[in-house]
């Protein structure tokens, strides 16, 4: 299981920095329900625990996110993927690899690790059925060489989860 | 769900290759491979055009159409009555607000207009409000706001951080800059849009089918996401600043070009092709 396949990794630059410090304060105090973040000294490279909301099919489950930021965070999306484990989910690969297009083509520097989290929480949350993907096989053997998620060419059809 | 890949499980793949080694090499670089080629493609289109080009006489405009539409022809005569020369910008979906900095910017460099930078003050100070009120925080806008003004700044001639139109120029062509400050543009616009979605919402159904908030979210906050009509009038109102947009395509020009004025107008101009891949320029 290829879990933490790191983009390349270059040192944030100032202003992805002075951003992600901004960030996390406001995590500090206000954080999404529902997640912890585990504290580290690593800002490049947060690691998020996230707990299925209450009557869902996820409660009282408990999965682990990681989210590796670019050099030139905001600007350019952050890497976001479930560490092993991967929640069984229609979206979400069992390499922890997720579809959902604000994390590629949607992406947007208005966007925040706290806002991330809540989408993936409320897709987590819209799911009526506890399955892989149905190309999960397939996908998961063409990342073994420990690509990033960022170089799929994601297909996004469905809005409803 | 399906990454793309599920789609294009094309047969050659399966029938041209019996060795499964080479079946699995060739199938686990594909997006790779595909992704490496857009990449070199739009480094490519970078190498061919900055983004924002040099001034050219509308002459260069004339000659490429040379053996083109007449329509264009006619068009592009038009234009030379009013414009002097154009300048192209990269077609990467940034092209509106990139045009509207350069020219905006250019603008206040050559007047010096002390007037008009109080004035766009106060309306970025208004924006800034606009978007604390629609609950963003600070900290995901203000860095873009802050180089927008860092720019505004620069081009007020006399003091130690004062730039030439050349230094201008090469900040347009510098992603450091010019990306922060398009970025700066699309809160603006979305902030505006947001803040009278009632007024909005009939054009934005009309666009996309969707609602104000998923508009602003996956057509006006993303990068690379082109500008339409919305945005114009988004951006135009909530600055204040006026612009014209000439379209060069070829239906009929009986009554001249197809010229449509936000506010007053001033010096921002659209080219338009017939295949809707966009040149797009201002007219200086």
């Amino acid at each position: 299981m290829t879990s933490s396949s790191a983009p390349s990794r270059k040192a944030l630059s100032k202003i992805a920095c002075n951003r992600l410090q901004k960030e996390l304060v406001e995590w500090q105090v206000n954080p999404p329900a529902g997640f912890k973040h585990k504290v580290t000294d690593n800002l490049q490279r947060w690691v998020i625990e996230v707990n299925g909301a209450p009557g869902t099919l996820y409660a009282n489950e408990s999965y682990q996110l990681q989210v590796d930021f670019p050099e030139h965070y905001p600007m350019e999306a952050p890497q976001v993927i479930f560490l092993h484990p991967a929640p069984l989910h229609p979206h979400i690969y069992s390499n922890g690899h997720i579809c959902l297009d604000i994390l590629y083509d949607s992406w947007s520097p208005a966007m925040t690790v706290s806002s991330i989290c809540i989408s993936i929480l409320s897709m987590l949350s819209s799911s009526t059925v506890k399955q892989r993907p149905a190309d999960n096989d397939r996908y998961v053997k063409n990342c073994r060489n420990g690509r990033s998620p960022k170089e799929t060419r994601w297909w996004f059809h469905d809005d409803k989860v | 769900m399906q990454s793309e890949e599920e789609m294009h499980s094309s047969p050659e793949v399966i029938d041209a290759i019996s060795s499964s080694v080479a079946v699995d090499d060739w199938a686990s670089f594909r997006d790779d491979d595909i992704m490496q080629q857009q990449t070199a493609i739009k480094a490519e289109e970078a190498d061919k055009m900055p983004f924002v080009g040099d001034k050219e006489p509308l002459s260069a405009l004339a000659a490429e159409y040379q053996l083109g539409s007449p329509i264009l022809q006619e068009k592009i005569k038009i234009l030379e009555e009013s414009y002097a020369a154009i300048r192209r910008t990269r077609g990467d979906g940034n092209c509106f607000f990139r045009s509207f900095m350069f020219a905006y910017l250019e603008h206040i460099l050559e007047s010096q207009d002390e007037a008009e930078v109080a004035r766009i003050r106060a309306c970025v100070e208004r924006c800034k409000k606009t978007l604390q009120t629609l609950g963003y925080a600070d900290f995901t806008f203000e860095d873009f706001f802050l180089i927008f003004l860092e720019q505004l700044d620069s081009v007020i001639q006399g003091h130690e951080d004062s730039i030439s139109d050349e230094v201008l120029l090469i900040r347009s062509r510098d992603r450091s800059v010019s990306d922060y400050v398009v970025m700066f543009f699309r809160f603006v616009t979305s902030g505006e849009i947001r803040q009278r979605a009632k007024f909005f919402e009939p054009f934005i159904l009309g666009l996309s089918n969707g609602t104000v908030d998923q508009f602003c979210k996956t057509s006006v906050e993303p990068m690379g996401e082109e500008s339409d009509h919305v945005h114009i009038i988004a951006l135009t109102d909530a600055l204040g600043v006026p612009i014209r947009v000439v379209y060069l395509d070829r239906s009929s020009c009986d009554n001249g070009n197809d010229t449509m004025t936000f506010s007053t107008p001033s010096e921002a101009m659209f080219e338009k092709d017939d295949r809707k891949t966009v040149t797009k320029g201002l007219a200086v």
